[in-house]
């Protein structure tokens, strides 16, 4: 098949974020401040559903960053200060790993609007990868960063069975310190035999479909290896990514495409898209095509509002193309 | 400067809220004008009734305005000259904030809202649509103001260009290359090239020639955002951009850049050419107990830049502008005399703050800033 889905945050539209800042200089209540998350939620999964996404998430605006829900809500972790979020001018507050990690709580959903999730669409959820998590937090308690990464998959893993069991189809897990290298130090063979380890503990038993998407950096630097990972589809930023790396690659799975920029407010030009995606395409499918995923190169929350809802039509636009001209149904 | 660590703050100072909702022409209550007067007695500044009278107008024409701006600016530099500083300018009370106030008066920009920064926290983020263009000078007539009102040192906080282009979406020199290279990464990359250098020829260098026709001997480049991407191809950029943007000028040109990642940016620091100081910020990074040697954990890296060979001098950041809690005299004289041990030249220090003290109230500021002062007092008495 060819689809669509976003990858990420949305960003808040305009009338949340008014509310949210009201909210912070105590000129409204909790009471209003929800009634503003369950309004601009409403909207987040419309823009979602009116572009045709093969998948849809709820737009995850509550979640402050990427870990913070885990952050939060696991045992043995404390928010720590605020941290650069990668080569971004926007923060994350540091996981501090103080005691043995462990899952309590339901995670995710104390902040997901399930009740707004349309029955007819399968949904999709997105949580950070092990060893992401692991890469971000300060260690305080673990021998080392590998022996972290286990205790994430392991929370994770629970984390996933209660999601697929609330009827959540397709987990991605996202990774961006996988491939975030602006250093070029090399990744060593070992750490990438461990991720694998890890992501098998993630998705183990799992009946639902999974992906790792990476960005923020080229993910060439992980193939072949990464080809190998226990994971449906592998997420590329392709304006990090070096396409000529990419081509020299036979890919055995499905791929989900970042092929609109989250981080540009300019309106790519969807025939330039239609185009590299299609090489691209046939290049690292020389024999069978199997799925592709259209989607943003990473979390739309870098834009305002009104420029992510124009790229969620662009990438919808993009693969409804690709699916006719390269005759793929699904 | 002849005198022993002479001492600097780096550039704003929060606005009053007389200055803020005055400016705007919106009511004041009593307790925000008794504020003016409250810091017009302790500075010693004359003629405040003028300033109540345009407070306490129910409308403000264009000319109380004005006069609100100048006399803020007048505050805050009695402000720092109140607290002994050797070096001083207005608190950036001119402007509205480092990154808008040089975008809204620059043509070719155009805000699109707001994004986040972190939890509900915001800033709104413009794209560059068109070439940039100078139009009128933004940063000269706020330096004239304050050469007028001191006989102080006076330095001008400059938002650098690299900053700029960083804070700023891409649209123009993006479309202008879509299509052109294939690669989108490397397309990137050439787009926010071309951004920086159009910016530094077409708005940067303008100003600063204004500036220096306007008799400013000392700017300072802040550069927050210079290592958010430490990659060897950011930081040449960042390097040449600096280089690019003070060539051939005479005057004196410093750095300042905070909360960033001091092992990158030391590695690049002594390419940086005719730059006479880095402002940079340790105490956030410090613990608060007097001595020097190995309690000084957040003066660490300033090893790193002598390392890498900087020759210059050093805004040595001693006050955390993050906190209410004021630095005692005696742990900035050991912030100082720790510095100048690592140096090896007392002459290279100055003594600063780690960033502006916007965040601070007046209150706060002028106690950390006056204890700034005795600690510089302090270290220079250890020293004789």
């Amino acid at each position: 098949m060819i689809g669509c889905y976003v990858t990420g945050i949305l960003p808040r539209p305009k009338e949340l974020v008014e509310a949210t800042r009201a909210y912070e200089r105590r000129r409204i209540g909790e009471e209003e401040l929800e009634k503003a998350f369950k309004e601009a939620t409403i909207k987040a999964i419309e823009a979602q559903l009116s572009a045709g996404l093969s998948y849809i998430t709820d737009g995850m605006l509550k979640w402050q960053d990427l870990l913070r829900p885990f952050t939060d809500n696991l045992e043995g972790i404390k928010a720590g200060a605020l941290a650069r979020w990668f080569n971004n001018n926007t923060f994350y507050r540091k996981p501090i790993v103080q005691s043995e990690i462990r899952h309590k709580k339901a995670i995710v959903t104390g902040l997901a609007y399930l009740e707004y999730l349309p029955k007819g669409v399968p949904w999709k959820v997105i949580l950070p990868a092990p060893f992401t998590l692991a890469r971000l937090s300060e260690n305080k308690f673990y021998k080392n960063e590998g022996e972290l990464m286990f205790s994430y998959a392991d929370v994770l893993k629970i984390e996933i069975e209660s999601l697929t069991g609330m009827g959540f189809k397709y987990v991605q897990l996202s990774d961006p310190a996988l491939v975030y290298n602006p250093l070029k130090e090399p990744i060593s063979g070992d750490t990438l035999a461990d991720v694998k380890e890890a992501l098998k503990i993630v998705v183990k038993n799992g009946n639902v479909r999974t992906c790792l998407q990476t960005f923020f950096g080229d993910f060439s630097q992980i193939l072949p290896e990464a080809l190998d990972f226990p994971v449906d589809d592998l997420g590329i930023d392709l304006y990090e990514t070096s396409l000529e790396k990419l081509e020299e690659h036979a890919f055995n799975k499905g791929v989900a495409l970042g092929l609109v920029d989250a981080r540009s407010s300019l309106i790519e030009d969807e025939n330039e898209l239609f185009t590299v995606a299609k090489e691209l395409i046939e290049s690292i499918y020389p024999s069978k095509i199997h799925d592709v995923f259209i989607c943003p190169n990473c979390d739309l929350e870098f834009l305002p509002w009104e420029r992510a809802e124009e790229k969620i039509r662009v990438i919808s636009r993009v693969a409804k193309r690709l699916k006719a001209e390269l005759g793929i149904h699904g | 400067m002849d005198k022993l660590f002479p001492t600097q703050e780096i550039g704003s100072l929060a606005k009053p809220a007389w200055r803020v909702k005055g400016y705007r022409g919106e009511p004041l209550s009593e307790s925000e004008i008794a504020e003016a007067i409250d810091w017009g007695q302790r500075l010693g500044i004359m003629g405040v009734d003028e300033l109540v009278k345009i407070l306490k107008k129910k409308e403000r024409t264009p000319e109380d305005r004005r006069a609100i701006l100048e006399w803020s600016a007048k505050f805050a530099i009695r402000f720092f000259e109140n607290a002994g500083l050797d070096i001083v300018f207005d608190g950036e009370q001119w402007r509205s904030e480092m990154y808008e106030h040089v975008i809204r008066n620059v043509e070719g920009f155009k805000f699109l809202g707001y994004v986040k920064s972190f939890d509900y926290r915001y800033f709104n983020k413009a794209a560059c649509i068109s070439k940039p263009k100078y139009t009128k000078p933004f940063y000269v007539e706020e330096f004239a103001f304050t050469c007028k009102n001191t006989d102080r040192e006076v330095k001008v906080p400059f938002t650098g260009p690299y900053t700029l282009v960083d804070w700023t979406f891409n649209e123009y020199y993006e479309r202008r290359l879509s299509g052109k290279i294939k690669d989108f990464k490397q397309r990137k990359l050439e787009a926010r090239r071309e951004f920086l250098f159009d910016l530094i020829k077409e708005v940067v260098r303008p100003e600063i020639s204004r500036l220096v026709e306007a008799g400013a001997k000392w700017i300072q480049i802040d550069e927050p955002a210079a290592t958010t991407n430490p990659s060897s191809e950011e930081m040449e950029l960042f390097v040449e951009a600096f280089n690019e943007t003070v060539k051939g000028f005479n005057c004196t040109f410093s750095l300042h850049n905070c909360y960033s990642n001091y092992e990158v940016l030391a590695k690049y620091a002594a390419e940086l050419r005719n730059c006479s100081q880095l402002a940079l910020e340790f105490a956030n990074r410090d613990s608060r107990q007097d001595g020097t040697g190995e309690v000084r954990v957040g003066y660490r890296e300033l090893r790193l830049f002598e390392d890498y060979g900087f020759k210059g001098n050093y805004g040595l950041g001693v006050i955390d502008v993050h906190t209410d809690f004021i630095e005692p005299p005696e742990l900035v004289r050991d912030r100082i005399l720790h510095a100048a041990k690592i140096v090896g030249d007392s002459s290279r220090i100055h003594v600063s703050t780690d960033c502006g003290l916007r965040t601070r109230t007046w209150d706060v500021s002028f106690a950390k800033l006056k204890n700034m002062v005795l600690g510089a007092e302090l270290a220079r008495k250890a020293l004789t």
